[in-house]
């Protein structure tokens, strides 16, 4: 007998935003990704509060992946920055604090949502515009033929997580490497279709930073054990290496057997049936004079005994991250049956050695044609080494992105502050028609280019976390910290050191003001030929298309967000 | 989700970390005071005296409790020694960190100058460090017991007069030496002479005096007021001995300038250290390294210099020797008095009467042995193998039984057990009952269940394979030239504890050395087993690196003495100059660092100073925590008016005299050993100490997922947290 219980209507919320949940909510999220902004941003525990794995993080994806959000529209929030984050790694908190800040300002002018979100919009267009034009005050071109840019890139994304625990030294390093691996990455030859390289990362915990490295090609642990048996190598020809590279399980069990009852007679093994095949392929391989069989899975300890007395090297348990490299570096296709292995599928290596390092032991594997490499990462512990895995990847693929646009946005706050002046700028500028074609008035865009450039300089202001005030200058509109509590009538240059990205310094006779006062608008002058560009110092760089990507979310995002008039949420 | 924000007040984590820290202070040195921990609900206690098993031992359920046994346990995992000192200086510097709070001192001011301060500190104790080269050449002279064919050239070395010797002895006291010594196990070489150090003023001024060649570029040593640190000479001349090994070593003075100082006869071990610990040389005696680096636990580390000599004894039949860390084992024995306590080549085991009868047959013969890597039971299959769950078997016999398949099992192995001539079983994992009844039956010992280093060391010496299954046994798998024995003790007898008998099993080739370790009183077992592994892994790490400090606190002492220059250079530097070496060069904060870096240097100093005088404190010879700051402050002053610390830290170390702290523990004068510490666990403890207080430092937020949240809202503690 089943029990029937009525359905619970659903419930209808209207004017979310208005409601004081929703917007305490949003403060308390906004309040987390601003404080973890930045390299001096605050770190937070992630924990479940019962002995579970302690966290400690400042970067967005672990953040986000890690808050349980139950609110609809904070929902709407993380989902977008989240898939922000799953293109392209970097500029996730800056999209999670335009995007909050842009609700908070926007909510405050109290205009209808449509004409907000149309002017909106059209700022954005204004923004994206004038990234992409030439005229740009605010990014420079990437220079491939020195790495000196592209070291200040991957420095930025590093300097900028400071759960890494990274002294000066061994950022550097760490740069260098991520760099190093990279460029191992690129093709040679560069023909029509460009694919990159593979870099794989290495996991080495509980060691110090400084003995991570670099190797071509791919490295693979093995136990001390398996070392000595292994070696020497006997091989076909002294150049190549044969190899073969299952992707199914070869642990001799039934794992596939399919629905249904198998019924076997006693006195039958299905096991010994198994190891036969097993067997038999073994003896397929050492026909095929194969000296390299790498499994994805378990190989069976007869099969493997059996192959090594045949001196042909296994590794089994390499995992399936290991498999799309394998397969691009050796050109083995991998073997996902039994029977019927097709000699086609066989891969070839250039060499095989062993490296020790640190205490543990791998076997390297040289390929032909190197795009593949191993990073070998350490950090002192499994929290550290976690966060620093993360941004080498985001490093990573920020170089990535840049190969595609070979752009870079100032960082340290300077993009935001000189594209908030542009924006208060062009606002006063704009000519009529334009208004005229988004239906407003004057008045009512300039106060929503207002709250959209508030908007950005908080973003910027969310870099200072040790109470420091903000000021910008009038020509180049950078951004720019100084200790608070400074007189009003002292040299504004003796105050300030350089702005934010390390472009400008306190010789240039810049006129400043504190951020966010009320200022004459100007247009923004480019600085990109002063001379510091082309210094040894580092700048601190921000991925062009990441940061172009995050406005374009956050902005979307907050029309969709200001958009919302009825939450239905389904109680059963 | 719930959510904490940790630093309203002050902050919340720094002070859970102090104060978890703190319950480890008496821990800290040589002299310990044992704790006892007792479960409220189970009346259970555990008997622990160090900090990693202190903090396995408590409840760790918040967040920074958590960090800080994951930071401790992780030391533990790769250095074996070094955790209290990480323990303490945690606790320490949180606080001293919560101090620079209360002067409003920036947080990421905190975090750059500490961090840079640490950095700048472990490059300046650089030239401090000793080569282990160095430090056992003195025991050249000493006449050994062991390894015969070694005594030629020693003497010859010894009758060359004015250059017998490295270690820098006056001519008195080298007659004493050169009196055969007899008992150099129990009496430490270091005894009568003072160990030759790269950097070592005293030592050189000693030395012009004794022969007139010149010595070396005299650059070794920070010159008095050069701002700038002259360590890379030190460290590099460090470097390049440990490049070439000498295999005997003559005097250095008649070297040449410039040369090395060791290298007259070059062995073929030219390049770096090719295996851990790689220490290629022939004759030489680690007593006194050893003792220097035991800390106060001599029976420990007696046990693991007897260990050294056991695979040096092997190593002198094959060639080159290793101090092989990973071919030691530990067999407990409590009950047992501590006198019993020994080292005995092999491996030795506890093993049931039974299997002492078995033993008792196998004895005094070859025997043939097979490794098992496995559990050895019918149902036991390889990792990896999924059962499938839908096959049925059918039979058409009725008499057939599902348990006749375990006895048909059991025939089949003791089938091959037996025709593989096997006597000798060693087994990962778990035995099936029946198999190792009818093996006893059948004169086969099965030994259950041995780690798996045992069973590759077997392997090894053996050259045989290991198998996961029977089935797989052929030639390559079945060793032979192993042998079987009761464990005896000094008196030859045998021994019975608690219904166990030791065994030890030994085999042609293998290198395997087991500690036997015994105590009376069972709940110290555990304490005597951590610190003999804490004993050899100081030897180990020891000659890993290649180097070691002097120790004593001399290298704290450095530290503080660096950080006070630092700081009173900060605060005479002008405020338009920020130092280049600050992390975020565009802030504000590089401005205001100098203004701030004084407070955070003192903060940080402030760590090792309670260090230092604690561990002072602990060993007794300070009355209180002040006197024994007193008499830092005292060798401070000292070492600033000498003008270069480094050289008057080493004087003073050399004079062995109760400069900073004595970890001896020798009451009588004469009996005073040198003491060194380890170069890696050292300034990798502070490090990761530092780490933890600077992450929780930088940490204002705790947010807990997860079920956890209801608990939370509905007790009494809710108001702290915002739930979301």
């Amino acid at each position: 007998m089943s029990r029937i219980e009525a359905k619970k209507p659903s419930l209808c919320t209207n004017e979310p935003l208005t409601k004081e949940r929703v917007s305490f909510s949003l403060s308390v999220l906004s309040g987390i990704v601003k404080s973890c902004y930045g390299p001096t941003g605050r770190l937070k525990q992630l924990h479940n509060g019962m002995g579970g794995y302690v966290r400690t993080t400042s970067q967005s994806s672990a953040l986000l992946g890690g808050l349980s959000i139950t609110h609809p529209v904070l929902k709407v929030l993380t989902a977008s920055v989240q898939n922000h984050i799953s293109r392209f790694s970097d500029c996730g908190l800056f999209t999670a604090i335009l995007c909050c800040s842009l609700v908070e300002n926007f909510q405050r002018i109290n205009f209808a949502a449509c004409t907000v979100t149309k002017i909106s919009r059209h700022l954005l267009s204004l923004c994206t515009d004038y990234l992409k034009s030439e005229a740009c005050g605010c990014r420079i071109s990437v220079d491939f033929d020195s790495i000196k840019t592209l070291l200040s890139l991957v420095h930025s994304v590093l300097a900028s997580k400071p759960a890494c625990m990274l002294n000066k030294t061994e950022a550097n390093h760490l740069s260098t490497l991520v760099l190093k691996a990279f460029l191992l990455t690129i093709p040679h030859t560069v023909e029509t279709n460009v694919v990159l390289g593979k870099c794989v990362i290495v996991p080495v915990k509980d060691k110090r930073v400084m003995d991570s490295t670099v190797f071509p090609g791919l490295l693979i642990e093995i136990p001390e054990s398996q070392l000595a048996r292994t070696f020497p190598v006997i091989r076909v020809s002294s150049s190549t290496i044969k190899m073969a590279l299952f992707c199914i399980s070869l642990s001799g069990d039934l794992s596939n057997i399919g629905e249904g009852t198998v019924i076997v007679h006693h006195g039958i093994s299905l096991e010994v049936a198994v190891l036969d095949q097993l067997l038999n392929l073994g003896k397929q391989l050492i026909n095929d004079q194969v000296d390299l069989v790498v499994c994805q899975k378990v190989i069976h300890p007869s099969l493997k005994q059996y192959l090594e007395e045949h001196r042909v090297i296994t590794i089994d348990r390499v995992g399936v991250s290991m498999m799309e490299p394998l397969s691009q570096m050796t050109g083995s296709q991998p073997i996902a049956a039994l029977h019927s292995v097709s000699p086609t599928c066989y891969g070839s290596l250039k060499d095989l050695r062993t490296e020790s390092f640190v205490s543990k032991n791998f076997l390297h594997l040289i390929p032909n044609d190197t795009l593949v490499c191993s990073l070998i990462l350490c950090n002192r512990n499994e929290m550290a080494w976690d966060e620093l895995k993360l941004a080498c990847q985001t490093a990573e693929h920020v170089l990535q992105l840049t190969i595609k646009q070979p752009l870079a946005l100032l960082g340290g706050g300077c993009t935001e502050t000189h594209l908030a002046s542009y924006i208060r700028h062009k606002s006063f500028t704009l000519p009529a028609s334009v208004l005229k074609a988004i239906d407003c008035s004057r008045t009512q865009y300039q106060l929503v280019a207002d709250a959209f450039s508030r908007s950005l300089e908080c973003v910027a202001c969310c870099l200072e976390h040790d109470d420091g005030e903000i000021l910008t200058d009038m020509v180049y509109g950078h951004f720019w910290s100084v200790q608070s509590g400074f007189p009003s009538d002292c040299n504004w240059s003796d105050l300030v050191l350089k702005c934010g990205c390390g472009i400008c310094s306190n010789q240039q006779n810049l006129n400043w003001t504190v951020l966010q006062s009320q200022c004459i608008p100007f247009t923004p002058q480019s600085c990109s030929n002063e001379p510091s560009v082309n210094s040894t110092d580092h700048l601190v760089l921000d991925c062009f298309t990441a940061k172009c990507s995050g406005l374009q979310v956050a902005v979307e995002t907050t029309n969709l967000i200001l958009d919302l008039s009825y939450i239905v949420e389904d109680q059963n | 989700m719930a959510f904490r924000n940790v630093n309203r007040r002050c902050h919340m984590g720094l002070q859970q970390l102090s104060s978890l820290a703190s319950i480890g202070r008496t821990l800290l040195g040589p002299v310990k005071s044992y704790k006892f921990i007792v479960d409220v609900n189970t009346s259970e206690s555990v008997l622990t005296c160090s900090a990693v098993r202190l903090l396995e031992s408590l409840d760790l359920t918040s967040a920074v409790g958590q960090l800080l046994n994951e930071t401790i346990q992780a030391q533990n995992k790769d250095y074996k020694t070094g955790m209290t000192t990480l323990l303490f200086l945690v606790g320490a510097w949180s606080s001293a960190v919560l101090e620079c709070l209360q002067q409003n001192v920036p947080f990421s001011l905190i975090v750059s100058v500490m961090s840079e301060g640490l950095n700048s500190c472990s490059e300046k104790i650089q030239c401090l460090q000793l080569s282990v080269d160095d430090l056992y050449k003195g025991s050249d002279s000493v006449p050994m017991h062991f390894g015969s064919s070694s005594l030629g050239p020693q003497i010859i070395e010894n009758k060359t007069p004015g250059i017998e010797s490295n270690s820098f002895l006056n001519p008195l006291v080298h007659i004493l030496k050169e009196v055969p010594v007899s008992k150099e196990e129990s009496v430490p070489e270091g005894l009568h002479s003072h160990q030759a150090s790269p950097c070592d003023p005293h030592n050189r001024y000693l030395n012009s005096h004794l022969c007139t060649a010149d010595y070396r570029t005299p650059s070794l040593v920070e010159p008095v007021g050069n701002k700038t640190m002259p360590v890379l000479p030190g460290s590099s001349l460090i470097a390049s001995s440990c490049n070439k090994r000498t295999r005997l070593t003559h005097s250095r003075y008649f070297n040449t300038p410039g040369k090395s100082h060791c290298s007259l006869q070059v062995d073929n071990f030219g390049g770096p250290p090719t295996g851990p610990a790689a220490c290629p040389y022939e004759f030489n005696d680690f007593g006194q390294l050893a003792m220097a680096l035991s800390h106060g636990n001599q029976s420990s580390m007696k046990l693991v210099h007897d260990i050294v000599r056991c695979q040096q004894q092997v190593a002198d039949h094959t060639g080159s020797f290793q101090f092989n860390i990973a071919e030691v084992l530990t067999c407990c024995l409590p009950g047992l008095a501590e006198h019993y306590s020994c080292v005995c080549p092999g491996y030795i085991t506890l093993v049931s009467p039974e299997k002492a009868t078995v033993t008792k047959k196998l004895q005094d013969r070859p025997l043939q042995i097979l490794l098992v890597d496995g559990d050895l039971t019918e149902k036991y299959r390889h990792l990896g193998f999924n059962r499938p769950s839908n096959v049925r078997i059918i039979s058409e016999n009725v008499g057939l039984q599902e348990s006749n398949s375990e006895s048909l099992w059991i025939n089949y192995v003791l089938d091959i057990l037996i025709q593989a001539k096997v006597n000798l079983v060693l087994v990962k994992g778990n035995v099936c009952e029946s198999l190792m009844e009818r093996c006893i039956l059948n004169n086969i010992l099965i030994i259950n269940p041995v780690t798996h280093n045992v069973l590759l060391a077997f392997g090894k010496g053996t050259g045989i394979q290991l198998v996961t299954y029977l089935s797989q046994v052929n030639s390559h798998c079945v060793g032979s030239g192993v042998w079987v024995d009761f464990w005896r003790t000094g008196d030859l007898s045998t021994m019975e504890l608690d219904n166990k008998v030791p065994i030890s099993i030994k085999a042609e080739g293998i290198h395997l050395v087991t500690a036997v370790l015994s105590s009376t009183v069972t709940s110290k077992m555990q304490v005597i087993e951590d610190r003999f592994w804490t004993c050899a892994y100081r030897l180990h790490h020891a000659l890993t690196d290649q180097k070691v400090f002097p120790g004593g606190g001399a290298v704290e002492l450095l530290c503080l003495s660096h950080l006070k220059k630092l700081e009173e250079q900060s605060l005479k530097q002008a405020d338009d100059k920020p130092s280049g070496d600050f992390y975020m060069s565009s802030c504000w904060l590089t401005k205001s660092f100098t203004q701030y870096k004084p407070v955070v240097l003192k903060a940080l100093a402030s760590g090792w100073h309670q260090y230092l005088s604690r561990v002072m404190c602990n060993t007794a010879h300070y009355a209180s925590e002040f006197e024994a700051s007193t008499s830092i402050e005292h060798h401070l002053k000292k070492a600033a008016d000498c003008g270069s610390p480094s050289a008057y830290i080493l004087k003073e170390f050399n004079k062995g005299d109760k400069v900073m702290v004595d970890f001896g523990l020798l009451t009588k004068r004469e009996e005073a050993v040198k003491v060194y510490d380890n170069v890696t666990p050292k300034v990798e403890a502070w490090r990761r100490a530092l780490d933890l207080v600077l992450l929780v430092l930088q940490t204002d937020a705790e947010i807990i997922t997860g079920p956890k949240r209801n608990q939370l809202l509905n007790s009494h503690g809710s108001s702290e947290f915002i739930f979301l």
